[in-house]
């Protein structure tokens, strides 16, 4: 792998049901650390299924995957590498209902071996970090939309990973609590230099990455610097399609 | 409530394994107490009596006995059962008089019996049937004067009687007959090496000083022994069931927030560790109550007088050690599955669940 990148994949292949229904299909992509990439495309093209597979949730049929110095095909132990390497927002906060918001961030650091009194002042300091100082103590139940996701992101930074994935993290929420996301989730990037890995459908929300890769049909078709002018364009467009 | 109830479940099936366990360990110490009676070391029954009250001897096998080597004093007596008063289970003990001047009572009223119409009461039975020195008792239909009261420490002795043999014979219409011999070894004797002579002497004689050799003459011992195993094999099996159905409708409903925990990167063996975890404490805290629940009903059931009288519940230590033991088999057992069908799913497979 080179040195140069913090995720580099060759010739991914992942298929469903007896590969009968191929979601990766020789997909390649490399990504430098602190990079903030925009994976694009339409639905089923493949995205979630390479973000997946960057998180370790799943393995790939054929090709190589190099995360962190990890090759994810032969590594033994991925729940160590996620715990240790990866953070990922979902499109839904995917929160533990039961639990506070504290208890909620300090669920990833368990398996690190977190201190407890550690683990309740990492998390206090993630949950300011994101906005919520105060809320420690409250259930997913009581908190709006933004607020959940914003948890879920506090939850990510727990074990300050190397690579933040956040699979439509916006796609739930209405566009300002949609905005503030993608502020927080800027704003951590460029404060840690963590690697951040968006993927979406929304051109205004993919307009924000660094770099975009478009997806099609289970590979890359793009991958590249997009003038930001052209994607708020793409994006504005979107805007008025969805507008009355 | 499904966790409620499977708790409620278990700590019924422990609340049966304690009270069963509490009456059995106390009816051992009962038969032991019985054994040393008079300040015994040993009594010496018939072999193969299907319960102590139908043990037959004869009042020539106290010379048999009194032969053996070893032997510094031996008396026969004959117990007879009767309902008396309220207590349906009096113990009337039939003793040689001079057995009885021997037996070191400590008298809180009157004296010893010395004739056939004389008896002398336990404390507790002259409280129960308030009966004082110089009034009668009836005892099998025949009148017999309260002579004196002592304070005996073993149940049976307190919420009983002793009264001279040859009456206690014919109350019972057993001429000649006793029921076990009492014996105190020499003291240059050891009571095992006595006992074992006692038993070559003739193969009619089981000695009996443990609760364990009552099964030479009372098979009821064993049968509890047995009925209480099995009831706590059921206990297991049926706990078993309902903890794993609990767990099982529990990983089911949590899938996707096991997905979540092993998206985050926690391993197949801390999830593991969750689910029994959830499983211990459902068991444990049942089997608290059950406990609890045990004692408290064995308790309850000792305030009847006629229960109470010949029965007191004990609580040695391995009781509730087996109790929890079998909550830990039960929260293990129900668990197992359960645990294995949570790590066995992946991530994206759990996360994908509705």
């Amino acid at each position: 792998m080179s040195e140069m990148h913090v995720i580099e994949a060759v010739e991914l292949t992942k298929t469903y049901e007896e590969g009968r229904i191929a979601a990766l299909s020789g997909m390649s992509l490399a990504v430098r650390p602190g990079e903030f990439v925009g994976i694009v495309g339409p639905s089923g093209c493949g995205k979630s299924t390479l973000l997946h597979l960057v998180a370790a949730l799943d393995r790939p049929d054929a090709g190589v995957l190099r995360v962190a110095g990890h090759d994810l095909a032969h590594e033994p132990d991925l729940s160590h590498y996620r715990a240790q390497h990866i953070g990922i927002v979902f499109q839904l906060h995917n929160l533990l209902p039961s639990l506070t918001a504290s208890e909620n961030v300090q669920v990833p650091m368990f398996e690190l071996g977190w201190r407890r009194g550690d683990r309740v002042a990492r998390a206090r300091d993630l949950l300011g970090l994101v906005g919520l100082r105060g809320r420690e103590t409250h259930r997913p139940t009581q908190l709006s939309g933004g607020e959940r996701q914003r948890v879920a992101i506090a939850r990510a930074l727990a074990n300050d990973p190397r690579i933040l994935l956040a699979d439509e993290p916006t796609g739930s929420l209405d566009s300002q609590a949609g905005d503030q996301v993608l502020d927080l989730l800027e704003r951590v990037r460029s404060e840690s230099g963590t690697t951040l890995v968006l993927v979406t459908h929304d051109a205004g929300v993919a307009s924000r990455a660094d770099r975009l890769v478009h997806m099609l049909d289970g590979r890359e078709v793009e991958d590249g610097s997009i003038p930001r002018s052209a994607a708020l364009a793409i994006a504005g467009r979107r805007r008025e399609r969805v507008s009355p | 409530m499904r966790s409620l109830l499977t708790m409620v479940g278990i700590g019924i099936g422990i609340t049966t394994v304690i009270a069963l366990g509490a009456i059995t360990s106390g009816l051992k110490a009962s038969s032991q107490e019985l054994a040393h009676i008079g300040g015994a070391d040993f009594m010496v029954a018939q072999k193969g009596a299907a319960d102590m009250t139908f043990s037959t001897l004869e009042e020539d096998d106290v010379a048999i006995v009194r032969g053996v080597e070893g032997i510094g004093h031996a008396w026969g007596g004959l117990l007879l059962v009767s309902r008396v008063g309220s207590n349906p289970f009096f113990f009337t003990w039939g003793m040689e008089p001079d057995a009885l001047a021997g037996m070191g009572l400590r008298l809180t009223a009157g004296r010893l019996p010395k004739d056939g119409s004389e008896i002398l009461l336990g404390d507790a039975a002259a409280r129960s049937l308030g009966a004082a020195p110089g009034e009668t008792v009836e005892i099998e239909g025949r009148r017999f004067v309260v002579v004196g009261i002592h304070d005996a420490t073993a149940r049976l002795e307190a919420s009983g009687a002793y009264a001279p043999l040859p009456a206690v014979q014919e109350a019972a219409r057993k001429p000649g007959v006793l029921t076990a011999i009492h014996v105190v070894v020499a003291e240059a004797a050891t009571v095992e090496t006595v006992k074992r002579s006692v038993e070559e002497a003739s193969t009619r004689f089981a000695a009996i000083s443990t609760a364990d050799d009552f099964a030479q003459i009372d098979q009821g011992l064993e049968l509890l022994d047995a009925a209480n195993l099995a009831i706590s094999l059921l206990a297991i099996v049926i706990g078993a069931i309902g903890v794993m159905n609990t767990m099982i409708m529990s990983v089911f409903e949590r899938t996707r927030e096991i997905g979540i925990l092993r998206a985050v990167g926690w391993r197949g063996s801390r999830v593991v560790r969750l689910v029994m975890g959830e499983s211990l404490a459902l068991c444990l805290l049942g089997a608290v109550g059950g406990i609890l629940l045990g004692v408290g009903a064995t308790r309850l059931v000792t305030l009847v007088p006629a229960i109470g009288s010949v029965l007191a519940p004990a609580y040695p230590t391995d009781l509730f050690v087996r109790g929890v033991v079998i909550a830990l088999g039960v929260a293990l057992v129900g668990a197992l599955y359960p645990a294995v069908r949570a790590v066995r799913l992946s991530p994206m497979e759990a996360l994908r669940h509705e």
